[in-house]
């Protein structure tokens, strides 16, 4: 048995996808999230499928067994907001402002111009559709090849809903599994499930100059959305007309900007402050669009996460917790406002929870392993159930993205996406050993594509970060 | 515990928990300024909200609180018609010279402590504008300075809404960019880049708008008509502005010049529209006729000037001589500082031109309550009108006068007494987060060790 | 001390033009140095406060001013402005405050001062009859200039005490170097600044400032720049022995020469600190250049009071109507700081550091009264403190038999803003208290 394990272990120094028909894991205390924690199971997967999940479980002859003694499965996570498999792509955070490199940003950290959406030509007003690529859909522009792909899913994650995220219609989000090979389209459970939508141009909201274009104050942004909006129910009014009866009327341009608003299902609105929560929630309603407000980190507030249950919007909660500068001169002390916000945003999954709004966590930008444990293992600390936190990665995601019949549990039937682990997930001495996605067996990463080396993740639980 | 001992307790902690609810207040043995019924020595009520008496000798409701304002002055909530706090994500949005689509409603930010501030001042109304960079700038509306309220709490129900433009020097200032304009400039160029360029962009502007509302009217008359045609596109940018072709939308042009103020006057008599208030409007004493005879306010700084070219001929004496040509005047701040002493800029409207004590603090109540159609509920200390009162411990109308209190809507927003002794209290609260995030902060220290891109260390 | 106040003595001397003998008859007469006289007569003759008394008899030909239910006060001194050398703030060519260069204390102020300025008529006409005007004023731990360029500058030069009216900057002048000017090294502040929050409140949590290097770099910078003063300082002493020696070679620096009254303690060096731990730090540096000091400008006193108050330091108090430093300071931070000096015994005067509020100077004093200074010590802070801090104290400051004339007859208390000045007399002349801007008024009220 424990060769076996030994043997696999020792392939580790790679990471390769094998695909056997059937894969077993033997013995394993398993989570299915969906229903009670079995102490001692077996789950099957064959072609890509969970066939079987239980106490019970026989297995079948031709199965690959994994001995899951000592060993917990869990469903694979679900990354509810990532830029994971577009090359270039800033990472999508809500409160991303220029300037913060070095937070174990491995891979691509600043944009790559060759990607730019910007238009060379200043806009001059919302006809020139500012930062518009609302025709975008993530599935088209996955790029298999994407070396943070390996990265994320060392730390667990088999599955992740990436967004184009450069503009104020940034594109929409593709549910992906993280699978590493040469074909970008076998990833693809879902091309759209929304639109993103920023109100900055990543550089912080303040003041609007001549200078980069329209829009530039935050005002600016949304009566850009509002303007969208009504042009497309105008365009969809005309369009219809037209379709009914072309004759003696004049064609309606076609416009892809509008075409792809239009054809989103629901829209993604950045909101950290409870102020921003408050606005966006009724922006929303006033677009009359179902909406999944991204960031927010100020929900730990009372009135925010009430706020949130009334309008019944579900929330990703980014992972990016703030921290105290560790340079800074002693004289001085943050408001009360900024302290606040630092000792309790790690608690908003808690609070949440506690109010019953619908949300998940997202990791916002942070693709290494070891910091995505210890964020998760803050929330934990900070008040949220182990339980809750893994569903806040696994099931709650596929649940708000419609998605929750094919992953985010461990049930017959849905796709094998598992995380083994050896320890409880998210405790700083658990390591990751095994993740199947779409039943491919994986092993983690031991040196990340990470400049300035990292050492292996397995022989060094600690970290050495 | 007994269920009347419990009963009696639970109505206790339900009255200590009822902070801002509408409770009956009496102000006692103040020196009422009322500015529009004269100045007396009495007491006001305020019940539901209003203002339900005043006078030298008032019934106390049973169960009201009563304020004890003896040698202390009651003046209405001040006015501020032209401020830029409590907003979002910047003020200006200058890319554009007609930025009429964007709204100041969609960025009220309640929690920006200048609100605060402003309330410690005496404010209880201030006039929201967008900035001075466009020719045709944002859309603006009133807020009260409701403190602990959210966003849409902040909103002066009812009011009109308004339109921010800006004549002379700011609006042009993007046109004329570091580097000079042209093709070789570094910077583009913004039209307009002068003065007359300003006055084309304004009439540019209403004509699309003209041609846009006879769009909308003929448009309505076929569905009057009983016909379904398609509407005409909804333009967020050409909406306000048919609104103030409609007169359902304010106008507060930000002018500094007298050439440019006339302009603007010849181009509303044009397109058949009425500027509500000009602001700054520092030169408005040479036109001060023309001002009259079109019938806008003027909301003005007491004296404030040589900060740049076109304040250069400012006076203080503006508010007054425009006062006494027929124009109703209000004093304004265009600045959170300032904000706080209205109430002593005003009296400068007495040094300056010999203003009356209620002529000069009606420049700070209810002329500015006039200028933005609001006095049928604010301005003077009458019943019927908010309670939205301000009690200074000396004659307001000075800098040796301090606020005491201040109410909005018959609740008290601002206790002098109770913000000093409550600051202990405050600072030992932040104290606690600062001891604990230090104590965080040294437990993590240990695990710190530098990496190569001197990352996340913890 | 003797020789500067001869030469002090013989600038107003020569600046007095008139010799015109006037008597104010029947005034109440506030001399702030003493109680008010009530009902009492001044002669002024030969630009000095000639006679005070019950009964004067004036002698023929001799102008007289009727001033029954008036008062008489000293003319008020703002220790903090940039009078004549500023007229439009915005527009870069009307504007000589900010030169290039980090020790630059041969630079005058004086010479380039405008009399013909509009901002002293304006001035005048509420009471202000002398200033300090400084090179690089609003230096709030530098920077280079209000228009940018340069690196950070550290002593711009010489301030003057000027009266507000002269026919040349040569009349004008009451002391051509009444001080130096010295912005203090600071490090950059956190603690979110009030009103506004969105990017710097988000660059906060997440440990970063926009664009500022990490506070060990700023730290090492500020200590570096404190050395390379103290290096400055070191070299003037250098330069002071090589002149005493007259040693041959020896060559007049323009630089050094301007520093030796410094060092011999005849100038005070007027530090520009807003931060207690810098005006810690400027103490230090005082102390150890053994230099005389005034702090301009301090934003907080706390625990720095009591060592002002020992080394006898005098603070120029800024805009006392002003926002508070951070969000979570108290509202009333700037109005109840001259009322924290005056309880640490620490010697304090107003100075409006901007020409636009220059005619403020005695609202701002009244704001300080209404949050805690006892009324006479605030009007002292506009009249005989700042006369004392500035070495003048045995001529200007209050009304004295024997001081310069520089007086202002007022209709009521001058810290009241509806007061008027109804007659201004700076040397002894009495000055037209008409300006531009009431010309202006009289102009348009007359308009058909």
């Amino acid at each position: 048995m424990k060769k076996l394990i030994t043997a696999l272990l020792l392939l580790c120094a790679y990471a390769f996808a094998e695909s056997p028909q059937a894969v077993a894991i033997r013995n394993a205390k398993i989570v299915t999230v969906s229903g009670p924690v079995i102490g001692k199971g077996t789950v099957v997967v064959r072609n890509g499928l969970i066939e079987a999940v239980g106490e019970n479980v026989p297995v079948p002859a031709d199965a690959w067994v994994v001995d899951g003694e000592g060993l917990t499965v869990y469903p694979g996570l679900i990354d509810a907001l990532s830029t994971v498999g577009i090359a270039g792509a800033a990472p999508a955070a809500a409160t991303a402002t220029a300037g913060r490199g070095g937070r174990g940003q491995t891979t691509t950290t600043t944009a790559t111009p060759a990607v730019a959406a910007a238009p060379v030509e200043r806009a001059r007003g919302p006809e020139d559709r500012p930062s518009t690529t609302s025709w975008l859909i993530a599935a088209d522009e996955i790029q298999a090849a994407d070396r943070r792909i390996e990265t994320v899913r060392s730390g667990g994650f088999t599955t992740a809903v990436t967004f184009p995220t450069r503009g104020i219609f940034a594109g929409q989000g593709s549910v992906i599994d993280l699978l590493s090979g040469e074909k970008s389209g076998e990833m693809v459970l879902v091309p759209s499930v929304g639109q993103y939508i920023s109100l900055s141009r990543g550089g912080g909201g303040g003041g609007g100059g001549f200078g980069s274009g329209f829009p530039g104050a935050l005002m600016g942004y949304i009566s850009y959305v509002r303007q969208i909006y009504l042009d497309a129910a105008h365009y969809q009014l005309v369009k219809d007309a037209y379709a009914k009866d072309p004759r003696g009327m004049p064609r309606p341009e076609y416009d892809r900007a509008l075409e792809g608003v239009l054809e989103s299902k629901r829209i993604l609105l950045p909101a950290n402050r409870l102020v921003e929560i408050d606005r966006m929630l009724r922006f929303a309603a006033e677009l009359k669009q179902p909406a999944i407000l991204y960031g927010a980190r100020e929900s730990y507030r009372p009135e925010a996460a009430e706020l949130l249950k009334k309008s019944g919007a579900p929330v990703l909660v980014s992972m990016r917790w703030p921290e105290a500068p560790r340079d800074a001169n002693p004289e001085d002390v943050d408001s009360f406002r900024t302290l606040e916000t630092r000792d309790k945003a790690a608690s908003a999954p808690a609070v949440l929870k506690k109010a019953g709004v619908q949300f998940a966590l997202y990791t916002d930008g942070l693709d290494q392993p070891r910091e995505i444990q210890r964020a998760v293992k803050k929330a934990i600390d900070a008040g949220l159930s182990r339980e809750d936190a893994i569903r806040a990665l696994t099931l709650s995601p596929a649940e708000i993205y419609h998605v929750a019949d094919r992953v985010g549990s461990i049930e017959k039937g849905k796709i094998g996406n598992l995380l083994v682990t050896r320890g409880e997930i998210f405790d700083d001495r658990t390591r990751v050993e095994l993740i199947f996605v779409d039943g491919r067996k994986y092993t983690p990463a031991t040196d990340t594509a990470a400049p300035g080396g990292r050492g292996p993740v397995t022989d060094d639980p600690g970290g050495n970060r | 515990m007994s269920k009347a001992r419990f009963t009696k307790a639970w109505l206790a902690a339900l009255i200590a928990l009822a902070p801002l609810s509408a409770e009956t207040i009496v102000i006692q043995n103040a020196t009422i300024m009322t500015v529009s019924k004269g100045t007396i020595k009495g007491s006001v009520v305020l019940k539901d909200g209003k203002i339900a008496d005043v006078g030298e000798k008032v019934m106390v409701p049973t169960g009201a609180t009563v304020i004890d304002a003896s040698g202390q002055y009651v003046i209405p909530g001040i006015i501020d018609c032209h401020s830029h706090i409590a907003a979002d994500g910047g003020i200006n949005e200058g890319s554009v010279s007609v930025s009429s689509m964007v709204d100041i409603r969609d960025v009220i930010n309640p929690e920006d402590i200048a609100i605060y501030r402003a309330l410690a001042g005496g404010v209880t109304t201030a006039n929201i504008l967008h900035g001075s960079a466009n020719a045709i700038g944002g859309c603006t509306l009133p807020l009260k300075m409701r403190w602990g309220k959210d966003a849409q709490g902040m909103i002066f129900e009812g009011a009109t809404p308004g339109i921010k433009f800006a004549l002379g020097e700011n609006p042009k200032r993007a046109g004329n960019p570091q580097g000079g304009r042209g093709a070789t400039a570094t910077v583009q160029a913004r039209y307009p880049a002068t003065r007359m360029g300003v006055e084309d962009t304004i009439r540019e502007a209403f004509n699309e708008a003209k041609a846009y509302k006879a769009d909308w009217d003929a448009y309505n008359a076929n569905v009057a008509r009983g016909e379904h045609p398609i509407p005409p596109r909804k333009d967020l940018k050409l909406d306000p502005l048919k609104e103030v072709l409609e007169g359902k939308r304010y106008v507060h042009a930000h002018c500094y010049r007298a050439d440019e103020i006339l302009m603007l006057i010849r181009v509303a008599d044009d397109y058949g529209f009425k500027i509500r208030t000009f602001q700054h409007v520092l030169e408005g004493y040479k036109v001060a006729k023309e001002i009259a005879a079109h019938g806008a306010g003027a909301s003005t700084f007491s004296d404030w000037w040589s900060y740049k070219v076109e304040a250069f001929d400012a006076i203080p004496y503006n508010a007054a001589l425009m006062t006494k040509k027929g124009i109703v005047v209000s004093l304004n701040s265009d600045d959170a500082e300032l904000m706080r002493h209205l109430n002593s800029e005003a009296g400068k409207a007495m040094k300056y031109g010999g203003m009356s004590e209620t002529e000069a603090l009606a420049m700070v109540t209810l002329n500015p309550a006039k200028q933005l159609g609001i006095d049928n509920r604010v301005g003077s200390i009458e019943v019927g009108k908010d309670g939205d009162l301000v009690i200074y411990d000396k004659f307001p109308l000075s800098d040796y006068a301090k606020v005491q209190k201040v109410l909005i809507d018959g609740m008290v927003y601002f206790d002098r007494d109770k913000e000093v002794s409550g600051r202990a209290a405050k600072a030992a609260e932040k104290q606690k987060l600062i001891e604990k995030e230090k104590q965080n902060q040294q437990r993590q220290q240990p695990q710190r060790r530098p990496t190569g891109q001197g990352g996340q260390a913890q | 001390m003797k020789a500067l106040g001869i030469l002090i003595g013989c600038a107003i001397a020569a600046a007095a033009a008139s010799n015109e003998t006037i008597l104010i008859r029947n005034a109440d007469v506030y001399p702030v140095t003493g109680a008010p006289m009530k009902g009492v007569s001044l002669l002024i003759q030969d630009g000095k406060i000639a006679d005070i008394g019950a009964k004067i008899v004036p002698a023929k030909g001799v102008r007289v001013v009727e001033a029954k239910g008036m008062r008489v006060y000293p003319g008020m001194l703002d220790s903090g402005t940039e009078l004549g050398l500023s007229e439009v703030s915005a527009v870069r060519e009307t504007v000589d405050t900010d030169e290039l260069g980090t020790f630059m204390p041969q630079l005058r102020a004086l010479v380039a001062v405008n009399p013909e300025s509009e901002h002293f008529p304006v001035v005048r006409v509420n009471g202000i009859t002398s200033v300090m005007t400084f090179p690089s004023s609003g230096g709030r731990g530098g920077g280079g200039g209000r228009f940018g360029g340069g690196e950070a500058q550290i002593i711009s030069g010489q301030a003057a005490l000027i009266h507000t009216d002269g026919w040349t900057w040569e009349e004008m002048e009451i002391n051509r170097s009444a001080a130096l000017h010295l912005i203090f090294p600071a490090i950059a502040g956190r603690g979110g600044r009030g009103g506004g929050p969105a990017p710097d409140a988000v660059l906060e949590l997440f440990g970063a400032t926009a664009g500022a290097a990490s506070y060990t770099q700023a730290r090492r910078t500020y200590e570096q720049q404190i050395a390379k003063l103290n290096d400055f300082f070191d070299d003037a002493r250098k330069y002071q022995k090589a002149r005493a020696a007259n040693a041959p070679g020896f060559q007049r620096d323009l630089k050094f020469e301007a520093m030796m009254p410094v060092l011999e303690r005849k100038v005070p060096v007027a530090v520009s600190a807003s931060r207690a731990s810098s005006i810690h730090d400027a103490i230090a540096f005082a102390e150890k250049q053994n230099i005389k000091i005034v702090i301009l400008q301090p934003r907080e006193l706390g625990k720095v009071a009591a060592e002002l108050k020992a080394k006898n330091i005098p603070v120029i108090l800024g805009r006392v109507l002003a926002l508070p430093e951070t969000e979570d300071s108290a509202y009333d931070e700037a109005f109840t700081l001259p009322v924290e000096a005056y309880k640490a015994g620490v010697k304090f005067a107003f100075g409006t550091f901007n020409n636009e509020f220059v005619r403020n100077l005695p609202y701002e004093a009244a704001t300080a009264v209404a949050f805690g200074v006892p009324y006479d010590d605030a009007l002292k802070a506009v009249t005989i403190t700042p006369a004392e801090i500035w070495g003048v104290a045995d001529k200007l400051g209050s009304v004295e038999k024997g001081k310069v004339a520089d007086l202002m007859v007022t209709d009521g208390d001058p810290l009241e803003i509806q007061t008027q000045v109804k007659h201004l007399y700076i040397r002894g002349n009495e000055v037209a208290l008409t300006n531009k801007q009431t010309r202006l008024y009289e102009k348009y009220m007359g308009r058909p």
